[in-house]
């Protein structure tokens, strides 16, 4: 395990902002979700020991996060949110100067801060003022100082915020082949679902401080419950207060197809007895492939 | 294989447990600071005075070819090669507007635009801590401020025992070299604090450029508004300069130019470092932390 936490608690203050987290992550992509507040950013943190848990322990590539900063932050590499850079150097300067504080040789660093600038796409603009660069830019910049010691495990927080959809592509490409061949585990917290989705295996959902749910993404679509979507002739109203009755969650998009999420236990025969009962007519009826975005809406309780 | 077509390999090297892991800070910092403009002419005004208090010296040891310079023989109080002539360097108001200016161009970006760019979190996600950090800031400062200070200050006593051929000077004045260690190092640990402080005060350079060298000018006008209206002399301890001058006097072992004890002036300027150490400590943090 890369990433083991044994009940963590921090608070800023009175608001707490981890409560009693456990979790242990596998190797592969992990995506770390959660909505607003949720507690990510607070985790990352403190694994990364820019923060002190209030209790609890854990360790991150087997150091401790107490004791062990240093080691831990040797060999993970971070790639932060906010825009963040240092004035007055071009590319290959910054990259080579972190690959430096990281305990890199400075010539090696300067030879490795070239190689992941090319990696990363940077390779015609990486003499330029760091200044003049785009936002789309400076993010492949972030992944290559975070890339340039060759670390074991990245920690990358919300990576594509702010790209063009062409830009978050490319960003996707280069996590997922770091993380599928390179053998670098990758750890990323984001909003966007659609791009845990697509690069990562494994999925941590934080809600309120705690762990709302974990495990293989593969598996957590199986979720306990099953997916219908269906349509209905007539006003579906009542229909929808029928299947929230039988302890279904109904939700009606902008083009009238009711999402039916049942429980486990139920049979979809049973809409069909409900509508037969109520006199409503199903014109469509199929089973529907459970999202990630249906699996954080149901754990973390938001439509 | 170009790079390019290699795709991300995996880096090969090892890791070195470097003694002094502030180095790259320090030698980036001064490397920024030596490319602005007018440094260099800044750099090369404040070295002026070492240049002629060491003609000085040089006159003073080869007084027989200055012969015409002077009258009867008589050797001028400014040119007698003693703790006072080395007082006279390190406390001038020149020297001390001079360093004011390099930490100025060298000091005020240092933290200031860390805070501004947020890439204080770049620091912090590598294996440095904040004393790291710190240090290889401050190391900056040291640097430009030791070339106005301690460099010229050993130069003076080498050159001094060279152009005499002999150690008498040491002799006589045993206690010098430590003199100038001391004095050199209580202006720059002074500075380096009182650059990072304010540096760290601010996310605009320009805003600290202007607190760095207002305050200085600030606290020497506050003295001589209160000295000229009480007529006291402990008002000097408002005064970063006069507690500096009075710093210098005690440790060349000179008469002190205000007549307050000479520990006030020291504890004032320990006061002013200790209230750096704590703002540099509650602003140099890997995130922002509101609790």
């Amino acid at each position: 395990m890369s990433v083991e936490i044994h009940d963590l608690y921090f608070s800023y203050g009175k608001i707490k902002a981890l409560d009693g987290v456990d979790l242990s992550l596998p190797q592969g992509a992990i995506g770390l979700l959660g909505p607003n507040g949720a507690g990510k950013s607070t985790l990352l943190r403190i694994l990364l020991g820019f923060l002190k848990p209030d209790r609890g322990e854990g360790r991150v590539l087997d150091y401790d996060i107490r004791t062990q900063q240093r080691m831990i932050r040797r060999y993970v590499g971070y790639m932060p949110e906010d825009d963040c850079l240092i004035t007055n150097i071009d590319a290959v300067t910054f990259t080579s100067y972190l690959g430096e504080l990281s305990g890199m040789p400075r010539q090696e660093a300067m030879k490795r801060a070239h190689e992941v600038l090319f990696y990363v796409g940077l390779e015609e603009s990486r003499y330029r003022n760091l200044e003049t660069y785009s936002s789309g830019m400076r993010q492949r910049l972030k992944l290559a100082q975070a890339l340039v010691h060759d670390p074991k495990l990245i920690f990358l927080d919300e990576p594509t915020s702010g790209l063009d959809p062409q830009g978050r592509h490319e960003i996707l490409e280069l996590i997922m082949d770091i993380s599928s061949k390179r053998n670098i585990q990758v750890l990323i917290s984001s909003h966007i679902l659609s791009d845990i989705e697509a690069v990562c295996s494994f999925v941590l959902i934080l809600n309120k401080g705690k762990v709302a749910d974990q495990g293989d993404l593969k598996a957590l679509r199986q979720l306990d419950y099953s997916l219908y979507e269906l349509k209905v002739k007539s006003e579906p109203g009542g229909f929808i207060d029928k299947l929230n009755a039988m302890e279904c969650r109904v939700e009606v998009t902008e083009d009238g197809i009711l999402k039916v999420y049942m429980p486990p236990g139920k049979s979809p025969q049973q809409i069909f007895h409900l509508a037969a009962e109520g006199g409503y007519q199903i014109r469509h009826f199929v089973k529907s492939q459970t999202s990630l975005e249906d699996l954080f809406a149901k754990v973390v309780g938001v439509d | 294989m170009t790079i390019k077509e290699k795709g991300y390999s995996h880096w090969d090297g090892e890791f070195l447990d470097k003694k002094f892991p502030w180095w790259p800070i320090t030698r980036y910092g001064i490397k920024l600071t030596i490319r602005k403009k007018f440094f260099k002419l800044l750099f090369f005004m404040a070295l002026t005075p070492s240049v002629l208090f060491l003609a000085g010296i040089y006159v003073a040891e080869r007084m027989e070819d200055f012969q015409f310079m002077i009258r009867e023989g008589e050797v001028p109080d400014f040119l007698k090669i003693n703790p006072a002539y080395f007082k006279a360097y390190f406390t001038n108001e020149y020297i001390l507007f001079m360093i004011v200016m390099i930490l100025v161009f060298c000091g005020a970006g240092l933290i200031s635009d860390d805070l501004k760019y947020n890439s204080l979190q770049l620091y912090f996600s590598r294996p440095i801590s904040k004393k790291d950090y710190f240090l290889g800031k401050a190391s900056v400062i040291v640097f430009f401020l030791f070339f106005i200070t301690l460099l010229p200050g050993l130069v003076f006593i080498l050159m001094k025992l060279l152009f005499a051929a002999n150690f008498e000077f040491l002799s006589a004045y045993p206690l010098l070299p430590l003199s100038v260690i001391s004095y050199s190092l209580l202006v720059t640990v002074f500075f380096a604090f009182y650059g990072l402080f304010l540096s760290s005060v601010n996310k605009n350079r320009r805003y600290v450029a202007i607190l760095i060298f207002g305050l200085y000018v600030f606290s020497d006008i506050l003295y001589g508004i209160f000295h000229g209206i009480f007529r006291n002399e402990f008002f000097a301890l408002l005064s970063i300069k006069e507690n500096l001058k009075q710093a210098g006097a005690f440790l060349f072992g000179q008469k002190l130019p205000h007549d307050i004890p000479w520990a006030l002036s020291f504890l004032v300027i320990a006061g002013f470092c200790v209230l750096g150490a704590l703002v540099l400590k509650k602003k140099i943090r890997s995130v922002e932390v509101v609790k």
